[in-house]
């Protein structure tokens, strides 16, 4: 599970983040909605610990991230935009140093299946990841947070840039990851997979939360005009 | 995780083509460097013992002549070639290598390998030890410039922290890595070094385990302290091209023109007599006595003066010796007392110069570095005056052994008196007694100590950088 109890984060004069109470359940997919400078990725970072908050906590499994961060850190799986790899080794190979820095120990066989899991096939595993398109990046990516095995996940823009196909099975994925039990936070600007894939909605405006739904609530509205509302509120 | 973290680096370092292209380079110039200087130690070893050989064939086969005039003929000795020197020439190319021993005079040695070198000279010799000093820094920094701010740009240091890595085990281990990638670089060609030495005459050397020893810890210090700056600079930068920039920066700094820098300071705060003025000041001691007041006829008339009486005889021609033998006998006492006052003001100056400029070691690690790598390699300032003393030990010896031999054995006022190939037999080859390893050390001790301190200086440096490491958050 992972919370947030009022957290705040300032950048100068500017209030990132503003007081913001967020509850993610496992077995919950969150979508964190807003226009560009909402807080989105302050409010990852803060999660992630990369940034230390002015007020309030962030809370992984238990585990407040400012006081422990390296270990708040352990109990997460974390998907950027842009997966970043190292270019002179292999999928397979990068996907065996992250896990183990992970925590994790995994044979090759394991390794490969997870990849494929992610769905990237065997011969593009042990192609150097220098030669990956981004779609590629981001499988490993995920195989990453398969092989963790983290019980959350934070997203940030996970499906940016990919085509529908592989957004697709990406949203294939997260879905059973949310059946085992995974608590994932999504930042995203995609309307669509938020809907399609999210167990509750957030719209982040100024670094407030200015509104929730739930899944009972977006079946029956429309997304992307309540979120258009929002903005223009 | 520390050591998974090292062999990553390490593989990745391998695979990384700047870092391959820079190691062939640097591993030619090392061995190319190694093999020429060993070329070169080989042919002037045999070259000096033929000299050597000779000058001991022509010293007995002189003739019959008197034995002070023999003194006047003179005999030249050789300073022993330095095996290590083939790794570090120190000081030897503008040192002299041969010395003339003769009768009254104290001489510097002669046929300086620099005045005999072309003008191709002037681009710096090559030495395995300057491309450790000098380039290897820069294979270091290619190495490690980007290590962590390139990796904070491509976001993988994002990634990797977001496992939470602890930031001091990620740097520690990357420390570790590229240290180990350099090591596989440079260990093999310095073993393969090595075992050229055992192909040349390392008698005259003492303890010369020890002495590889101490400079394998002098260059893995210093390039350690290399390595930890750079991996601290990469750390702290905000990109990886500050990080090199500062890094190249820095290495032009210390390497370039702190050592120039610091070497005129030195010279203009201790500064030695040029050669000409050397030369007079000693020659006017020698005729006026060292306090100006008491000149050579005058103490040698007083001198003539004293024996008669002694020997309570009112002229030279009745004493029971030959008074031109002890005069001459007499006579390099008084010239002795001179040469050890100028050279030892001299020597001591110039030790006082090399002590000076390793201690600006605090300034630029190489100057530390050199200073305990040509104290260790046995071509330092200290080794040349050891030989130069010894030399002119020998001297006095060869030339009391002449001069009491004409005193013994030359009749009163016999001028006619000649000595022969006897006389010439008795005095031994000029041989020179091995440096002692343990001053060798002591005399490295300074820079080995300035050394490790900038190599803890420099780990705790990345100690803070690694706890002040952030990522990018925009």
């Amino acid at each position: 599970m992972l919370e947030a109890k009022q957290l705040t984060k300032r950048f100068q004069d500017r209030v990132a983040v503003n007081g913001l109470d967020l509850r993610v359940a496992p077995g919950e997919i969150y979508g964190l909605l807003g226009p560009n400078g909402a807080g989105k990725t302050t409010t990852i970072n803060l999660f992630l610990g990369f940034l230390s908050p002015d007020g309030g906590c962030a809370v992984i499994d238990g585990v407040d991230v400012a006081a422990d961060p390296v270990g708040a850190r352990r109990k997460l799986a974390y998907i950027p935009e842009q997966v970043a790899l190292y270019p002179r080794f292999t999928g397979v190979e990068n996907l065996e140093y992250f896990s183990a820095l992970g925590g994790r120990s995994h044979t090759p066989n394991e390794l490969y299946e997870l990849l494929e899991r992610a769905g990237l096939p065997r011969a593009a595993a042990d192609r150097r990841v220098g030669t990956y398109s981004k779609g590629m990046r981001q499988k490993v990516g995920v195989a990453l947070a398969l092989a963790t095995g983290a019980k959350v996940l934070l997203l940030d823009e996970p499906t940016s840039g990919l085509d529908p196909a592989a957004s697709h099975d990406f949203s294939q994925l997260l879905r059973r990851l949310a059946k085992e039990q995974v608590a994932i936070l999504m930042a995203t600007h995609d309307l669509f997979r938020a809907r399609e894939d999210a167990t509750r909605v957030g719209i982040l405006i100024g670094g407030k939360l200015a509104a929730e739904y739930s899944r009972r609530e977006l079946e029956k509205a429309d997304l992307e005009k309540l979120y258009l509302e929002r903005l223009r509120a | 995780m520390i050591a998974r973290i090292a062999r990553k680096e390490f593989v990745d370092a391998w695979r990384d083509g700047r870092f391959r292209v820079g190691a062939v380079l640097m591993a030619l110039l090392l061995v190319t460097a190694s093999l020429l200087a060993w070329k070169q130690t080989e042919r002037a070893a045999t070259e000096r013992a033929a000299a050597a050989a000779l000058e001991r064939t022509n010293w007995l086969e002189q003739g019959e002549k008197n034995s002070h005039s023999a003194g006047h003929y003179g005999v030249n000795v050789f300073k022993p070639v330095s095996p290590l020197g083939l790794f570090d020439r120190g000081i030897e190319p503008f040192v002299g290598t041969t010395l003339f021993l003769e009768a009254h005079r104290q001489n510097q040695a002669s046929f300086v390998p620099a005045q005999d070198a072309t003008s191709m000279r002037r681009f710096g010799e090559l030495t395995a030890s300057t491309g450790l000093q000098l380039l290897a820094p820069l294979l270091v920094i290619l190495l490690a410039f980007g290590c962590i701010a390139g990796e904070r740009e491509r976001g993988t240091l994002r990634q990797v922290l977001s496992l939470g890595v602890s930031p001091r085990a990620l740097v520690l281990g990357k420390t570790l890595g590229l240290g180990a990638a350099l090591a596989s670089l440079l260990v093999p060609i310095g073993v393969a070094g090595a075992l050229l030495f055992t192909r040349l005459d390392t008698d005259h050397v003492d303890g010369l385990g020890g002495r590889a020893a101490g400079l394998a810890l002098a260059y893995g210090l210093f390039l350690g302290t290399v390595l930890a700056l750079s991996v601290t600079v990469s750390a702290l930068a905000s990109s990886a091209r500050n990080a090199l920039a500062l890094l190249l920066t820095l290495w032009a700094g210390a390497c370039i023109v702190a050592p120039r820098l610091v070497t005129d300071t030195v010279h203009d705060a201790l500064p030695t007599p040029t050669l000409a003025e050397f030369e007079l000041e000693m020659n006017q001691d020698l005729q006026s006595g060292l306090d100006g007041h008491d000149p050579r006829s005058k103490r040698l008339e007083e001198f003539a003066q004293k024996t008669l009486k002694e020997h309570g005889v009112a002229n030279v021609m009745e004493l029971p010796f030959n008074f031109q033998g002890h005069v001459m006998l007499e006579s390099e006492r008084m010239a002795g007392e001179v040469f050890d006052h100028h050279f030892g003001t001299l020597w001591d100056r110039i030790e006082e110069q090399d002590r000076a400029v390793t201690l600006a070691g605090v300034v630029s690690p190489l100057l530390a570095l050199r200073s305990a790598s040509m104290a260790l390699a046995g071509t330092d300032f200290a080794h040349h005056r050891h030989f130069s003393t010894a030399a002119e030990q020998h001297r006095r010896e060869f030339v009391r052994v002449l001069n009491e031999d004409l005193k013994r054995n030359a009749k009163p006022g016999d001028h006619g008196y000649v000595a022969g190939r006897a006389l010439w037999e008795s005095l031994p080859e000029f041989r020179l007694a091995a440096f002692p390893v343990e001053r060798a050390v002591e005399r490295a001790g300074l820079g080995l100590a300035l050394l490790a301190g900038w190599f803890l200086a420099a780990c705790a440096a990345l100690f803070f950088a690694a706890g002040r490491l952030r990522v990018s958050v925009a």
